[in-house]
């Protein structure tokens, strides 16, 4: 096995790779269409279509309980895990459809990494916590510097340069998100799926992880499930708004509302519930 | 100076003074610490007796000596210690390995919504009640004369662990449960396969309650007289086991045939005998809760 490739070592951001330096404008990551899944016997989410673009951050904002993070699931197949859940319809990730009985969900989510809401460290050192997905994919390197390249590359070296045999659960909860989001991109994910990765943190703390995602986005993909309509605003090229319809079977579910530039979606909505959502009149 | 006894209140300043503890609160405190006193007291009273009954014969010719049916002031429970440790020994390596791969295959594996995993976590509650005398009948009819090992130290800690199997089982299974879902799920969305999430972050988070557990049903298995009295009755042994096939005792049957001597004398050295089980025992016990406190995580 080939070990991934890597980018060079230093105190600042390191400079891209020279093949994602300069992104195509329109290159399409995934492409979802008539996705609907199932709890059981309950479709929480109906029929959604979107695409979602490369090296750029998606946000997806709506009110809780529209299905943002199950959708966000189905794009590195954790929705597997829940033994009562089914996926229908088709999501392709560079045209290739991720549920085909061919595609192994193993290596879907060493491509695709997730960020949680609340911070979960494994209760061991920060250097573990960073090398564990490197380790358990068979990365042959030096893992030494992969750990410093990765947390500098997080803006997190100069805080945890003294701590990384201390235990990750030592350190403040934003600190332990960019963590998790360090290891995530350890093992050279092409897409980052985040849910909700601040609302556990303060204001502080929030703003350095938008602007870890902010400069992260020049490399990696991101979707990012928020409440924080500011954040969506702030960070985000795309926004996707979710929210609850009732069909004619009196039947609740969630669905994609709109989908648009984030500019477009906060200042001139097509839809009149977005609008009533983004400026607080729904419900 | 600060202001000493102010003699009214101003008008108009809440009074903080309430009235005091009610009485049902304080009987119910009374009553808690008199069951606390019961059980410390029988524990006490347990403890002093068979120190004072010992006393005479905890000499160095108790772990030094064989058992000497013609002389009491010569027998010792070599033989029986020795016995103790090979079964627990072999318990311990039969019942722990089962039990935790069990607990894994339940926690980690199992569809609960089929049948037979629900009828497999039923029965493992119901054998932990099952009373120690039946995993005897077991081993006898079974181990001992089905599968022909006799009354040998192999029986013995197969049918021992049979017996604390379901303790451990059920107590790994808590260990594992208590490793939170956000652990797993992180682990799995970093590419690591089931077995890896298992292998690398449950159960070595899961180890010193599953620890803790097992050395509890293993300290339960060295008390355990019952289910070895009908093995055999291997009472008067007077040579230390030679392998899994030999021949043994255990302490709490050396305890049994002492105690029912009419000689004084071997009331004294079951005393003795007594004190060296319970010194073990807490001594497990002790390295059980040092373990969990030590060591459990707190997430
Ligand atoms: N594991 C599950 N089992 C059963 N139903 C579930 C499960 N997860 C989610 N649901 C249901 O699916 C629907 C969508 O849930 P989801 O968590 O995707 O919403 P959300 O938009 O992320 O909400 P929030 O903003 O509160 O996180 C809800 O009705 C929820 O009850
Ligand atoms: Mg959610």
């Amino acid at each position: 096995m080939n070990p991934p490739s890597r980018h060079g070592p230093g105190g600042t951001p390191p400079p891209l790779p020279a093949h994602l330096a300069a992104p195509p404008p329109s290159e399409t990551v995934f492409e979802v269409g008539g996705l609907s899944v199932f709890y059981g016997g309950h479709e929480a989410v109906r029929d959604v279509n979107m695409n979602i673009g490369a090296r750029q951050i998606t946000a997806m904002i709506g009110p809780s309980g529209c299905g943002k993070s199950t959708v966000l699931r189905c794009f590195n197949r954790m929705n597997d895990l829940l033994p009562d859940a089914r996926v229908v319809g088709k999501v392709r990730y560079h045209n290739e459809d991720l549920y085909s009985r061919e595609v192994d969900p193993i290596e879907v989510r060493r491509r695709i990494g997730m960020v949680f809401q609340k911070p979960n460290p494994f209760p061991k050192s920060v250097y573990d916590n960073i090398a564990y997905g490197p380790r358990v994919g068979g990365f042959r390197g030096n893992l030494d510097d992969l750990v410093e390249e990765t947390l500098t590359h997080a803006a997190l070296w100069d805080e945890v340069k003294d701590k990384l045999r201390t235990s990750a659960l030592a350190l403040s909860g934003g600190q332990q998100q960019r963590l998790c989001i360090a290891r995530t991109i350890a093992v050279e994910p092409e897409v980052i799926l985040m849910d909700e990765p601040c609302s556990s943190l303060d204001p502080i703390a929030t703003a350095k992880i938008e602007d870890l995602m902010e400069r992260l986005a020049q490399q990696f993909t991101i979707v990012v499930v928020t409440h924080n309509m500011q954040q969506a605003a702030r960070v985000s090229e795309r926004t996707a708004f979710f929210g609850s319809e009732i069909d004619r079977d009196g039947v609740r579910h969630g669905r994609l509302i709109e989908l648009d530039e984030t500019g477009t979606l906060f200042s001139n909505p097509s839809d009149h519930r977005t609008e009533d959502y983004i400026s607080g009149r729904f419900g | 100076m600060i202001p000493t006894a102010v003699t009214s209140d101003p008008p108009g300043v809440p009074r903080l003074a309430g009235r005091g503890t009610p009485l049902r609160e304080r009987f119910f405190r009374l009553g808690l610490r008199a069951s606390l006193a019961v059980g410390v007291l029988f524990l006490a009273g347990l403890l002093t007796y068979v120190v004072v009954e010992g006393w005479p014969r905890l000499d160095a010719k108790l772990w030094t000596n064989f058992p000497d049916i013609i002389d009491p002031s010569r027998a010792g429970a070599r033989s029986a210690i020795t016995g103790t440790v090979w079964v627990i020994s072999l318990t311990a390596l039969y019942c722990l390995p089962t039990g935790v791969l069990t607990a894994v295959y339940l926690e980690e594996y199992a569809d609960r919504d089929r049948w037979w995993n629900r009828a497999i976590e039923i029965n493992i509650q119901n054998l932990a009640a099952v009373p120690s005398i039946v995993y005897g009948i077991l081993g006898l009819g079974v181990i001992s004369r089905g599968l022909g090992f006799g009354q040998t130290v192999l029986t013995a800690s197969l049918t021992l662990s049979l017996l604390v199997l379901p303790i451990v089982i059920i107590s790994s299974r808590e260990a594992i449960r208590a490793v939170p879902q956000s652990i797993r799920q992180a682990s799995l969305s970093l590419g690591a396969t089931r077995w890896q999430t298992i292998r690398r972050q449950v159960l070595p988070a899961a180890v010193p309650g599953m620890a803790t557990g097992s050395i509890l049903a293993l300290s339960r298995a060295i008390g355990e007289a019952a289910p070895l009295l009908l093995l055999g009755g291997l009472t008067f042994i007077t040579f230390n086991p030679t392998g899994v096939h030999s021949q043994f005792t255990v302490l709490p049957i050396q305890i049994f045939n002492w105690i029912s001597q009419s000689r004084a004398e071997f009331t004294a050295l079951a005393s003795a005998a007594i004190v060296v089980l319970l010194v073990i025992l807490l001594l497990m016990n002790s390295l059980a809760i040092w373990l969990r406190n030590h060591f459990t995580h707190r997430w």
